[in-house]
């Protein structure tokens, strides 16, 4: 079992109760809209109070086999293809019981919108579109996480013969692995967090399925990108999966800012990564002499991931006499997956999907408004 | 030139709404036209657009040389730059009225090229023209192809919908019924679809064959409501093979117009901040700050229905206040709560409801919109629709002072945007917004508020210094004014018993208060020293510490704070005599308080002010008679020591009286004044000789008299009426 540590960062304050009145009119309204802080607040995580920062400390992905608990054929859905994050606000009124009805009312919304956009646009257009929304049972970490759902489009092209099957031209996955357990505690009962929406397919599909949810279910979409500590930390994670699962490479493609802009792709052989990453690892057994639980003597802290880059860096430095540190970093591939700053991200083995996707998540959780 | 349009429309019933809405691009088609500067064409084009307006119906065509003229002249600009809205509305209205006959109907709509958006109003008025029945058939035809081809540039399309059932009856004429069929298709709505209409189109289908057109719009019926339409429908249809584009002139004379009018005509379109077109708005790519439509749920969950047996009403459906108070209990909130923002009545309801999640979900959508506009818009495109920004915030400032409380979202948004903010970018909204922030706990109210506020304060304008000071005592006026309510309130309904508890959580709440009012001064003090004493700071300052030194008898919090001598000496020494009567006025307040406080703190012991204030109080007070009354600048037991040597280097002759009512630099003019008034015949001033107590009395009444109460109230509370020599102090609050 993964589990995240969760560094004094992003605890939720211990707020300091302001001026409570127990009074008949100061009722709950007030307290939700008037303040976020103290008294008023049901919604202890608030940002403001919070320094809330990605979390530097944590564990090990350990060789995990996904396939265990997911079905192998929805996993492979959601494997190999390269998906757009966006981050989600928690979804309102959203029940897991009703994603038959879901299905039928995102299809006959993608046809209204299609339809009215081809009196004006004409060329070019997919008719009957068939929409299946599902459960993708056990990907999932934590008990407060809420299953995965996985939306699949499909359609017959335009100029396919008749008896051709329909395809699938669209498909997203909305989900929460390892949510910060306050935060999704912190939500009222109508609400299901699922703060991760990654699509794959047209961009017109995607807004439609987009505004579908946000009109259903009143959340918010906003694009989510891979920040540069983000992929650090997966350059950093893939690499120690190497001694289970060999990494092939680690690629990394940096930007430097001068003029004009330079892009470094700087590709690492797998075993160089692998010892440089062991020798800034610092020694488990002693960490686990302060008597700590064994399961947390794998833990991964931010120092050593800076340390690698470091050392990344200075090899680079010595050979090519270009300090990276200047630049920022914008792509990370391995074996495992790529991921891009953009907010691309490309899952190739399942093994360790779940490490991957909880960082994402957090990032995730890191750009909600409340 | 634009009102001279405005003259010239034709009088019309809606008039009134017709000009309302066309306000913003109007104005904008007049900077257009300032800007290109005055090019002869443009009075003989207003004349011209005048005369058809005004042109009485049966003035004949044939020879008439004036109406050519004036229509090759709107046919010219048409073609070059196109109409502005009032001259689209006008010349519709001139050909679709038929008032010189069919001739030149077809001509003038031919020339309609929109310069920016077409008035939604006088395509209604046109298409109930078409109701008459006297204009010719290919006429009406091509009425309704230009209505198809500048469809997107109609200014609104709500009125048009509302005559939905109106414009489907021309259905059944056989030349038309492509094209309102293709009409309809763009304003078909779920709400207007309807068994009736349903029927005639099927049964119009029976006459006509499977006419495209109609089988498009049926399909359109099918998808919004499926359980009226049982017709099967081909699910490969070419919609391109019925809507070409019905007049290809048209498009291209448009797209030259508007590639001519450039980017103006598009900002004319973007200032616009309404709830836009689902069509246009998904062209923007900032949309996060328009609101959602205010739209009822379309997600019912049938399983939690049957307990609640009443019927519940969508908050679009009401329309007044009366409807709402009608229907208070039954109401049902809309899809996306934030539609809520941009309608009153809806607030009004959200102010009396307090549901949590609704509350929610609004914050949620706020707090993302400002986030993505504020926080997350990285280095491209930023700030660059701050139009839309400042709308927006507008927006958010009004329904937060309608609800009178910040949101939460907003108070979040703002702690982390303070720690990014230039301190010039929207700065009243931001100050506005900043200002409704409620109490914030004295043990975060430092890292939250005022380390950002600090850095701001210093490294700004003194402007910005005066705009935060105010918003400071704005804020701090509105936690005051929450504390009274609720204060109120609980004497109301709480036992004396748990009058503990309550100052317990009280002193929370005056932790904060102190925080906020020490914060103000340390900023004051040193702004006042790094801006030469600005008077407009100064003047911002002191109607904060007019806030603070009533909070005791205005606001009933048990509080006294006196204001640092960073403050207090500046103002004294002010040369401008308001801020010195204003800091007289505000120690008199400051007294009351005290003097009220002490008394009830004798008799019930709920609270205790320290004895330090009322040291510092006195202080103030003894300098301040020292001073301006007994002329005694620079003792030994004041807060200013000067070195006697520092003094005699100086040359300032009988240097202690340098700041009394007669020397100091904010009244010397008034002693002169006085002394002329006075002695008019002696000729060489002696200003000491006001302070002979005859004098000094008259010098005083005739300060008063000047309308600085401030001082009457001062003197009379701290000073028995006798002459200055006898430095008589009330010193009964030591």
């Amino acid at each position: 079992m993964i589990c995240v540590l969760f560094s004094s960062a992003a605890r939720t304050p211990t707020n300091s109760v302001v001026v409570e009145r127990r009074s008949k009119s100061s009722k709950s309204y007030r307290q939700s809209y008037r303040s976020c802080v103290g008294a008023a607040s049901r919604l202890c995580f608030t940002p403001g109070f919070t320094a809330r920062r990605l979390n530097a400390s944590r564990r090990a992905p350990k060789s995990h086999n996904v396939t265990d608990k997911v079905n192998p054929q929805q996993l492979a859905l959601l494997m190999k293809t390269e998906w757009q994050l966006s981050y989600v606000t928690p979804l309102y009124q959203f029940r897991h019981t009703q994603l038959k009805s879901y299905s039928r009312q995102l299809s006959a919304f993608i046809a209204a919108e299609k339809q009215q956009g081809l009196a004006v646009e004409v060329e070019g257009a997919q008719s009957s579109f068939r929409v299946s929304i599902s459960v993708v049972q056990g990907m999932v970490e934590a008990d407060d996480d809420a299953e995965t759902v996985l939306i699949q489009i499909h359609s017959k092209l335009l100029f396919a013969k008749k008896d051709e099957p329909q395809r699938p031209v669209w498909s997203g996955w909305l989900t929460c692995i390892n949510g910060n357990p306050d935060y999704l505690r912190s939500l009222p009962e109508d609400f299901t967090c699922l703060p991760l929406f990654c699509s794959s397919g047209g961009e017109g599909l995607t807004a439609v399925v987009k505004s579908w949810f946000q009109q259903t279910f009143d959340c918010c979409f906003g694009t989510l990108e891979i920040n540069h500590t983000s992929l650090q930390w997966l350059a950093a994670l893939w690499t120690n999966c190497h001694a289970e699962s060999s990494i092939q490479h680690l690629k990394m493609i940096w930007t430097l800012p001068v003029a004009p802009p330079l892009q470094v792709t700087y590709t690492v052989d797998p075993h160089d990564a692998w010892q440089l990453w062991s020798s800034v690892r610092k020694d488990p057994r002693e960490e686990s002499k302060g008597g700590e639980e064994a399961e947390e003597e794998n833990s991964i802290d931010i120092e050593e991931v800076m340390e690698f880059m470091q050392g990344l860096k200075g090899h680079f430095y010595r050979h090519f006499r270009l300090d990276l540190s200047a630049g920022s970093l914008k792509q990370v591939t391995t074996a495992l997956g790529s991921a891009k700053y953009s907010g691309k991200i490309k899952i190739s083995n399942s093994r360790y999907m779940i490490t991957t996707f909880t960082l994402l998540t957090e990032c995730a959780l890191l750009k909600m408004p409340l | 030139m634009a009102t001279q349009l405005n003259l010239s429309e034709p009088s019309d019933s809606d008039q009134s709404s017709a000009s309302d809405q066309s306000v913003s691009s109007r104005s904008s088609s007049r900077v257009a036209e300032k800007k290109k500067g005055k090019s002869e064409a443009e009075e003989p084009f207003v004349l011209s657009i005048k005369y058809f307006s005004k042109v009485e119906a049966g003035t004949p065509v044939h020879g008439n040389d004036e109406v050519e003229r004036h229509l090759v002249l709107v046919e010219k600009v048409a073609y070059s730059k196109g109409l502005p809205p009032e001259a689209i509305s006008v010349m519709l209205e001139f050909a679709m009225s038929l008032r010189m006959g069919t001739v030149l109907c077809a001509r003038v709509l031919r020339c309609l090229i929109p310069a920016t958006v077409v008035p939604q109003e006088a395509v209604v008025r046109a298409v109930v023209w078409l109701g008459v029945g006297k204009i010719p058939m290919s006429t009406q035809v091509l009425f309704i192809k230009w209505v198809l081809t500048m469809f997107d540039m109609i200014d609104g399309k709500d009125q048009l919908r509302a005559i939905y059932g109106f414009i489907f009856s021309f259905v059944t004429e056989e030349n038309l019924c492509p094209f309102i069929c293709h009409l309809l298709y763009l304003l078909t709505r779920k709400e207007s679809v309807r068994v009736f209409r349903v029927r005639k189109l099927l049964e119009l289908q029976s006459k006509l064959g499977r006419q495209p057109f109609l089988m498009h719009l049926l399909s359109l019926y099918k998808v919004l409501c499926p359980e009226l339409v049982t017709l099967s429908i081909p699910s490969r249809m070419r919609v391109c093979s019925w809507v070409r584009n019905h007049n290809s002139t048209w498009k291209s004379t448009l797209i030259g117009v508007q590639k001519r009018n450039g980017s103006q005509a598009a900002s004319s379109i973007g200032l616009a901040f309404t709830i836009k077109d689902k069509a246009s708005s998904r062209k923007r790519k900032h949309t996060h700050l328009q609101l959602p439509a205010l739209s009822s749920v379309v997600n019912k969950q049938p399983q939690s229905e049957p307990s609640s047996s009443r019927k519940l009403v969508p908050l679009v459906q009401l329309h007044s206040f009366a409807q709402l108070l009608e229907n208070m209990h039954h109401i049902e909130l809309p899809a996306q709560m934030g539609s809520l923002l941009g309608s009153s009545l809806a607030l009004q309801y959200l102010d009396f409801v307090q549901d949590e999640s609704a509350l929610l979900r609004l914050n949620f959508w706020l707090g993302y919109a400002l986030y993505e506009e504020f926080l997350f818009c990285g280095d491209g495109g930023g700030f660059q629709n701050s139009d839309e920004a400042l709308q927006f915030l507008n927006k958010l400032l009004s329904t937060e002072n309608f609800l009178q409380g910040g949101f939460t979202s907003s108070e979040a948004f703002l702690y982390k945007f303070l720690t990014v903010w230039d301190g010039s970018l929207l700065r009243p909204q931001i100050l506005a917004l900043l200002s409704n922030i409620p109490v914030v706990p004295s043990s975060q109210i430092g890292r939250l508020l005022f380390e950002p506020l600090m850095q701001l304060f210093f490294t700004s304008s003194v402007f910005f210094k005066c705009g935060l000071v105010e918003c400071l005592n704005s804020m701090l006026l509105k936690w005051l004014t929450w504390h009274s309510v609720y204060a109120l309130e609980d004497d109301l309904d709480i036992s004396l018993k748990s009058y503990t508890s309550i100052n317990m959580t009280l002193s929370g709440f005056k932790d904060s208060v102190m925080d906020l009012v020490h914060f103000v001064g340390q900023l004051a003090s040193v702004g006042l020293q790094l801006e030469g004493c600005h008077s407009l700071l100064l003047s911002f300052t002191l109607d904060f510490y007019e806030t603070v030194c009533d909070m005791f008898l205005k606001y009933g919090l048990p509080l006294v704070v006196m204001p640092p001598p960073g403050v207090f000496y500046p103002t004294l020494f002010a040369t401008d005599p308001i801020s010195v009567d204003r800091l007289a006025y505000i120690m008199y307040r400051y007294k009351v308080n005290l003097a009220s406080a002490k008394s009830q703190e004798k008799l019930t012991e709920a609270f205790h002010i320290s004895s330090q204030t009322f040291h510092e109080f006195n202080h103030y007070v003894v300098v301040m008679v020292n001073s301006l009354w007994n002329s005694r600048m620079f003792k030994p037991d004041m807060d200013l020591k000067l070195s006697e040597e520092l003094l005699l280097k100086s040359s300032v002759p009988q240097h202690w009286t340098s700041f009394d009512l007669i020397h100091h630099p904010a009244f010397m003019s008034y002693a002169i004044d006085f002394h002329q008034k006075c002695w008019p015949e002696r000729k060489d001033m002696d200003l000491s000789s006001i302070k002979d107590s005859k004098p000094w009395i008259w010098y005083l009444e005739y300060l008063f008299t000047q309308g600085y109460d401030g001082f009457k109230l001062f003197f009379q509370s701290n000073i028995s009426q006798k002459s200055p020599a006898d430095d008589e102090q009330d010193e009964s609050l030591s």
